[in-house]
């Protein structure tokens, strides 16, 4: 009998855990890939304030937000009244030869491998649903 | 493990080009020498005209005799080699990886095709492997390293497959990926992997052979 409660008990514990993590996974805000014709992976998993918060960057906007002009970092210039498609479009271009998808890919890994956190393989933004 | 991962997907690829290329260049030197040593008889009847005779009949799916004698093997075959190819270097997420440390790109292909096409090769060796056991004459010639370099070719294409699915340890599934990519890609020269670059010359041997000293096809 005691053997019945305790299965009861565990199953009831592991139904709520998972429950709980099936819902959270639900919740995680994405980046928004509108722009994007076809996008064959889900939307990267990005909560902007959290992950500001977890890297320290709060104060400083440009370190993501960087504005350039004649191809040249103009520093403490931010630029996150813009969209990142406004200057990084679907295909290289002469002015800009960093498309879209390439932006966010470099923007996110680059620092994330120098600083030796956050996600770098594929699966670990672009989250199968 | 950031290093880490950052060694095997940069430096390492690197290393493994290199590697690839010096033993592609050293192992055709020792091949050269080996036939002029041993057998330098065969210069006597090699022929441009049999040599490209014998490797375009054999480049025709199904023209050669012995391809329609066992239509099953060669079918399988054909498709394996070809996508063994096309799937890797046609794929988005190495593409994009490319775009990014090489400003290289090129045509991709959708990632649900690509899916379908992983398991074709996969069900492709494991048709190798049971056939390799079960066919009474190929068994009589198969050693314990024919399965270990099956399984090589497998490795890269069924962590592909499950780091795809992220059905389970994503992490590792990539690094396996990697890693097992990368040993192939090293080992090309120095194994049986090598009919890769051989497979024209044997064929040329043979048709040269064929066509100048018994004056018959070898197809």
């Amino acid at each position: 009998m005691m053997k019945l409660k305790r299965l009861i008990f565990m199953s009831a514990v592991i139904l709520i855990i998972t429950a709980f993590y099936a819902y959270s996974r639900e919740e995680i805000p994405t980046i928004d890939n509108i722009v994007f014709d076809h996008p064959q992976r889900s939307a990267a998993v990005f909560d902007h304030d959290d992950h500001n918060e977890k890297a320290m960057l709060e104060d400083d906007c440009s370190i993501c937000h960087h504005v350039y002009e004649n191809k040249k970092l103009i520093k403490d210039e931010s630029s996150e009244d813009y969209l990142c498609s406004e200057c990084h479009f679907l295909k290289p271009t002469p002015e800009n030869a960093i498309p879209l998808r390439m932006a966010f890919h470099k923007q996110c890994k680059e620092c994330h491998f120098e600083s030796n956190k956050g996600p770098v393989l594929c699966g670990e933004c672009h989250i199968k649903k | 493990m950031h290093s880490f991962i950052n060694f095997i997907m940069g430096p390492m690829v690197w290393i493994s080009f290199l590697i690839f290329f010096i033993g592609v260049i050293f192992r055709f030197f020792q091949v050269i020498k080996l036939v002029n040593e041993r057998e330098n008889f065969i210069y006597t009847y090699m022929s441009f005209k049999y040599s490209f005779r014998s490797i375009f009949a054999w480049l025709i799916p199904f023209l050669p005799v012995s391809t329609r004698k066992s239509p099953v093997f060669y079918g399988i075959s054909y498709v394996f080699h070809l996508l063994l190819f096309l799937i890797p270097i046609f794929l988005l997420s190495h593409v994009a990886l490319l775009e990014e440390s090489m400003q290289w790109s090129w045509f991709t292909m959708n990632d649900a095709v690509a899916d379908i096409l992983t398991l074709i090769v996969i069900f492709s060796l494991l048709f190798f492997i049971i056939r390799r056991i079960v066919v009474p004459e190929v068994n009589f010639l198969t050693k314990l390293s024919d399965f270990g370099f099956i399984l090589i070719v497998a490795l890269p294409f069924v962590t592909g497959f499950l780091a795809y699915h992220q059905f389970f340890a994503y992490q590792w599934m990539v690094i396996v990926h990697v890693l097992s990519g990368e040993l192939m890609i090293i080992l090309i020269p120095f194994t049986r992997f090598f009919h890769m670059f051989m497979a024209p010359f044997t064929r040329a041997y043979t048709g040269s052979e064929f066509g100048s000293v018994r004056h018959a096809k070898d197809w």
